[in-house]
Formats: C-alpha cells, structure tokens, sequence
C-alpha cells in the first residue's frame, strides 16, 4: 500500500478505483434501498415543484 | 432568516472550508510535496519554517469547520443518522470518507507534522519518520478525496 501511497500517479488511479467501486456498491444498495427510493421520489417531487 | 435560506447559507459555509481544506490537501500533494527535492537546501527553511505552518493551519480548520457544517447540513436535511447508518448510500459513504479524513487531519497529519517541521521538541531521528508518516496519511487522504467528492457532488445532483 505504501508503494502506492508514494506516487502520486498512483495514488490518483486508486482514487478512481476506488470511486467506481462505490458507485457500483451505491448503485446496487440504492436499487434494494426501500429508504434511498422513497428519498428519490421526494427529491424528484422538490425538482418538479421548482420547476 | 426562512429555513430555505438557513439551508443554503450552511451549505454554501460547507463547501467554501471544503474548498479551503481540499485545495490545500492538493496544494500539499500535487505542489509541496513534489517539489521540495528541488528546492536548494539554504532556501529549505522558507517552506518548512513560513509556507507549511501558515497552510497547516487553514488546513486543519477548514478540516474542522467542512466537518462541523458538514453535520449540521445533514441533520438539517434529515439523513445525518440514516446517512451514517448508510441506509442512504448516495451520501452515506462520502460522509464516512471525510469523517476519515478529517480524523487523518487532526489525530495523524497535524501531530506528525509538529514534530516534522520542530513545532514540537523530539530527537532528530522520530522528525525524517514523522514527516514519512504524514506524506503518507495525506496521500491516503488525497487518494479518499476522490470518491469523497463523488459522493457529495453525486447526491447534490441526483446522480444515482
């Protein structure tokens, strides 16, 4: 881990490994997320209402 | 003062010492740390005795109030225990990230780099160690920083 933590090239691809591996994680909790569905629907209720 | 307006005024203070605490973190890694090679050692001290000192200190009290608002913000809009619980993912994980990170900041970088930059008194050997050690905390927090921003700027944008 330290080999890449001191290149800073490296360090950067980790980031964005790691981001795609949250948004996939995000994704997937989200569709089986009866919570995050029901947050989705309010803030497109918000989103209309400005509109 | 309407609750709308309260809303956007901690957002806004939210991300201005975001900023302030990212943009530093990058200056340190993407600037600073890169170059200090090349820097000739007469002129050494400009960095380790004005420079650093003066952007540790916006850097870890942006940390704090990016943090501090951070959690106000959330508590404001509802989510802060469901977000923490990640029973609201979207958010959730960029909130863990910056709490990481902003425990790097104040328990890891800051104690380290005192003793690196002979804030505070230690042997001459622990000051090369704890300056390593504090390169490599904020190259972990450099690295956190992206999915952290994901994070954030993917719920502010009904991302998912």
């Amino acid at each position: 881990m330290s080999k890449i933590l001191e290149s800073l090239p490296l360090t950067i691809v980790a980031g964005v490994v790691l981001t795609v591996i949250m948004a996939f994680l995000t994704d997937s909790m989200t569709s089986s997320s009866g919570l995050s569905g029901a947050m989705k629907d309010a803030q497109g209720q918000i989103s209309d209402m400005t509109k | 003062m309407s609750d709308q307006f309260l809303l956007f005024l901690v957002r806004y203070l939210h991300v201005i010492s975001g900023v302030m605490w990212i943009g530093l973190l990058w200056y340190f890694n993407f600037v600073q740390i890169p170059n200090m090679g090349k820097i000739p050692d007469e002129q050494k001290p400009a960095i380790s005795k004005v420079i650093a000192p003066e952007a540790l200190f916006w850097f870890r009290w942006g940390a704090a109030f990016t943090v501090l608002f951070g959690l106000i913000l959330a508590w404001m809009n509802g989510y802060l225990v469901d977000a923490l619980l990640l029973k609201v993912p979207e958010i959730g994980f960029g909130m863990w990230l910056g709490l990481i990170m902003a425990f790097n900041v104040w328990f890891v970088i800051w104690p380290k780099q005192q003793i690196a930059l002979g804030i505070k008194e230690a042997d001459a050997d622990a000051k090369p160690k704890a300056a390593r050690t504090a390169m490599l905390f904020s190259r972990t927090n450099t690295m956190l920083s992206i999915p952290m921003l994901f994070s954030m700027v993917s719920m502010q944008n009904n991302f998912y």
